[in-house]
């Protein structure tokens, strides 16, 4: 019958070959690399960092199956892309809203943007920028003006965040307005000019007596955004407005000038016969359907702007690098004068949107960035969502390294107490 | 292009038509020495009637003690505000007169504070060109009023622009000829107010 010394003695040795089974067996784990080992790392939103920093880590993970209860940052997106472009395949499933936010910075010197905002589902919207609340907008399509925005704007609908930065300013350059002496070409002037644009002139007023600003030529896109020909007295500078045109300069061509052979190559229409305005009573206002219109004959490449009852009465078309704009309205001031408490700023404004319509923009005026439709962007990053859950085989999270280590600790502890007891270093 | 229709102001006091050939006469000096299209004979529009906004450069003239009315009064604030240019002569050449006193006291509550004109103002080069500011009239120092030369005129300005033009020279006086008596003049007297013309209309 074996003594008790050898019992112990035998066990310190099973106890041992455990401790280098166990060790090996980790060592023959750790080095092997078959496919059948890799797993998919079952990720929710909220563990969607943790997560995807594990699967970047692990040569093992095959996949990451995300179910997702609100849009993944663009920072939890990208890491997503990175990984699947790692040969991870990703699959993602949930209930993202579909949210899409666009800046666009008006062109007009004023300044200000226009806000669109299109959103699916009953939730309001809020939209915001860092200075605060804008507006709370309800579901569908929606535009909102806004005069000032401080740094990025964005849309919030519960869980889900829409975020776009506000596009940049460009510094607006000149309008130089070409026209003889009478109240159209004074009043195009003071509209300009009060909508913030910085208006040079020339007008003829007698022969060989020109009233002029200095410096006002050469007409280049260096000094001008836009030229504006009123009558026929231009017809002298056609050579150099087309040149200016090609280069990128906005031209807008209005009454009498339509006519001038050498800008007809440029302008996106020919005029049709005048047509006298509305007779008017004392007390009467004007708006733009009374005044005296030459319907636009527009070309095929052009691309009509606004109609009048009689006819097409803006268009404008590309040309060159820069694009040209047809006015159908004659005698524009007498809305200015005649209009009414509102005629004044409402042919400012027209003229002002006349202008930046053809005016050339050095700077990006719309901004949406990574963040401006999340559904949208996760859907381009990722694909669409996957109908269930992924196909690919689920294990639970692997706790084997830890219990083979438990093993090789308590069988070490186990056998160096054993001969501890028995007096063996 | 519309033409240019020079217009007289009626108001409710007053005597506003004091200068009748004042009209022609500037017409004919427009029609003379530019290329403007000018209508051949002016208006008269009354201060207080909406016809006022069709004629954005008014002239306006008396003797008589100014008090315009509500209406009037409305209709040129809008006149202002819309870039229309009221130009007024003191037929009296009087800066104590009835006129000049009463006249200056509507038009500061209409417009605000009269300011002189620099001789440096583009008014006095606008076509021809006045060094020395307005030109003097024979009036001014006819033993009438105030026996004085204006130095200056004087007017009120937004967004750069000339919205009043007041005067004490008299113009009304110096210009209200029959247009066929310029040929015994060395020098047209009328030449400045085709400067007032041109200002406004390409300013």
């Amino acid at each position: 019958m074996p003594s008790r010394a050898d019992v112990r003695h035998a066990a310190e040795i099973a106890l041992r070959a455990v401790l280098l089974a166990t060790l090996v067996l980790a060592l023959w784990r750790s080095l092997r690399q078959s496919p059948s080992a890799s797993r998919v790392i079952a990720a929710r939103t909220e563990t969607l960092d943790r997560d995807t920093r594990r699967a970047l880590h692990s040569s093992e993970v095959s996949g990451v199956d995300v179910e997702l209860s609100a849009p993944p940052t663009a920072a939890q997106r990208d890491a997503l892309v990175a990984l699947r472009r790692n040969s991870i395949s990703i699959h993602w499933r949930g209930e993202v809203p579909g949210i899409a936010l666009e800046v666009i910075r008006r062109r007009e010197p004023a300044g200000g943007a226009t806000i669109t905002v299109i959103g699916a589902g009953s939730a309001p919207l809020v939209l915001s920028d860092s200075a605060g609340l804008i507006d709370t907008v309800r579901a569908g399509a929606v535009s909102v003006d806004v005069g000032t925005l401080v740094g990025a704007v964005s849309a919030t609908r519960l869980t889900t965040l829409a975020s776009a930065r506000t596009p940049k300013t460009t510094p607006r350059r000149a309008v130089l307005v070409l026209g003889q002496p009478d109240w159209e070409e004074k009043f195009v002037q003071a509209a300009l000019g009060e909508a913030g644009w910085q208006v040079r002139a020339r007008v003829p007023v007698a022969p060989g007596v020109v009233v002029r600003d200095d410096g006002l030529l050469p007409i280049d896109t260096a000094r001008y955004d836009a030229v504006v020909v009123l009558d026929s007295s231009a017809s002298d500078l056609s050579p150099a407005i087309t040149r200016f045109v090609q280069q990128g300069g906005g031209l807008v061509v209005s009454g009498g000038a339509l006519g001038i052979p050498a800008l007809r190559a440029l302008t996106p229409a020919a005029a049709g016969d005048r047509r006298p305005g509305r007779i008017l009573l004392a007390s009467d206002t004007v708006s733009p359907s009374d005044l005296p219109f030459r319907p636009l004959l527009v070309r095929e490449d052009a691309a009509t702007l606004e109609r009048h009852v009689a006819g097409v009465a803006l268009a404008v078309r590309r040309v060159g690098l820069g694009r040209a704009l047809a006015v159908g309205y004659d005698e524009s001031w007498r809305w200015r004068m005649l209009g009414g408490f509102s005629g004044l700023a409402e042919h400012r404004d027209w003229w002002s949107r006349v202008i930046a319509a053809v005016a050339p923009e050095r700077a990006d005026t719309s901004a949406a960035g990574a963040d401006a439709a999340p559904r949208a962007a996760l859907i381009d990053a990722l694909g669409p969502p996957s109908g269930a859950a992924s196909e690919t085989p689920r294990v639970p999270e692997d706790r084997l390294p830890a219990i083979l280590l438990g093993i090789v600790i308590l069988a070490e502890l186990a056998e160096t107490a054993s001969r501890r007891f028995r007096g063996v270093r | 292009m519309s033409e240019f229709v020079f217009a007289t102001a009626q108001y409710e006091s007053g005597d506003w038509d004091s200068a009748p050939l004042l009209p022609a006469n500037v017409i004919d000096s427009i029609a003379r020495y530019t290329s403007i299209e000018v209508a051949p004979t002016g208006v008269i529009v009354p201060l207080s009637s909406p016809s006022l906004f069709r004629y954005p450069l008014v002239y306006l003239t008396g003797h008589l003690p100014v008090r315009f009315s509500d209406a009037e009064r409305a209709n040129l604030r809008q006149f202002a505000a819309r870039g229309g240019l009221l130009f007024v002569d003191d037929h009296n050449h009087d800066i104590d007169g009835t006129f000049h006193k009463t006249a200056t006291e509507e038009l500061t509550r209409v417009y605000g504070g009269l300011k002189p004109l620099p001789k440096t103002h583009p008014l006095y080069q606008a076509f021809f060109v006045f060094e020395d500011g307005p030109p003097t009239t024979s009036h001014e120092l006819n033993g009438w009023g105030d026996n004085l030369v204006h130095k200056t005129l004087s007017g009120v300005e937004r967004e750069g622009r000339l919205v009043l033009l007041f005067s004490n020279k008299d113009y009304s006086s110096e210009w209200n000829y029959h247009p066929e008596n310029k040929r015994f003049l060395s020098v047209d007297n009328t030449r400045f107010s085709v400067n007032i013309v041109v200002y406004a209309l390409t300013r």
